[in-house]
């Protein structure tokens, strides 16, 4: 975004987008945020200092275009640029996670899991929300935004400046660890993750 | 869709081609493919280990839509942040 933009909107026209483009995705943003930071208050603030960008910056946003995209986007950037050091918690990177997946576009689309959806289905919301917490960021953050908030690939590859191919392959290795973190509730709570073989 | 009552007798145990499959049906399941629905009935009563996949894929972004924990919106912060954005006006 640049410091120098033109003067496209109106005071009013500012304030009727604002209202009625940014402030509906309140919830969702709040959401995203809490997950990326895990604490109330940082969360709040990351949103706060999102808005006010939005506003700050609302003549390059085109009106009518996908606001919810746009705010993401700006929240991610937040979340990178400040948020992510100060934190209070700082996000848990699991190091070995990162480097034997990061590295390439390419994945093996092999089933990784004998677990069975029924014992999916099972699951309380606080298992598959611990789980999906346990998550390194970034790959919390792809199941976030496809699977919490419904965007699509193309979407996501610009709200996170990622080709589509890496979002694809980022997305698949994300649900695969979400799986094994599963697995390993559905082992304990007892659930059969048994193959019939 | 009602492809979890159809008998798997008729599928085969292996699958020809896991990785290009299994790419294939992630993409369906998160609405990238567009006309899908011919093509992936057949496959999942043709094969077993997509039909396994598949369900298994579906089950997991249902539990995420469905059930992952909302965190409630603190009352305040809309009010908080309209009150900024007066005092940058
Ligand atoms: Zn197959």
């Amino acid at each position: 975004m640049s410091e120098v933009q033109r003067r496209k909107y109106s005071q009013e026209e500012k304030n009727g987008i604002f209202d009625g483009e940014f402030m509906p995705h309140i919830d969702s943003m709040y959401n995203f945020a809490y997950r990326l930071t895990f604490d109330e208050d940082d969360a709040k603030d990351l949103v706060q200092d999102t808005y006010l960008k939005a506003y700050r910056f609302i003549n390059s946003f085109e009106k009518g275009t996908n606001a919810k995209a746009w705010l993401f986007r700006i929240l991610k950037n937040s979340f990178i640029n400040e948020y992510r050091r100060k934190s209070k918690q700082p996000a848990k990177v699991d190091y070995q996670e990162v480097e034997t997946y990061y590295n390439s576009d390419d994945v093996d689309y092999q089933s990784t899991s004998d677990m069975r959806a029924d014992s999916v289905k099972d699951m309380l919301g606080d298992e598959i929300s611990n789980a999906l917490n346990s998550l390194a960021v970034d790959f919390r953050t792809v199941i976030i935004l496809c699977d919490l908030e419904g965007f699509t690939y193309e979407e996501m590859s610009k709200i996170l400046d990622i080709p589509i191919g890496t979002v694809r392959s980022r997305l698949h290795r994300a649900r695969n660890l979400l799986k094994e973190k599963l697995q390993g509730y559905a082992k304990n709570m007892g659930y059969n993750t048994d193959e019939e073989e | 869709m009602d492809m979890n009552e159809e008998s798997s007798e008729a599928r085969k145990l292996k699958c020809g081609d896991t990785s290009k499959c299994f790419e294939l049906l992630e993409s369906i399941l998160d609405g990238e493919v567009d006309n899908s629905k011919e093509m992936l009935k057949e496959k999942l009563a043709k094969c077993q280990p997509c039909f396994e996949h598949f369900h298994l894929e579906q089950a997991i972004r249902d539990v995420l839509k469905n059930k992952c924990t909302k965190q409630a919106v603190p009352n305040e912060l809309a009010d908080s942040i309209r009150r900024q954005i007066q005092e940058i006006k």
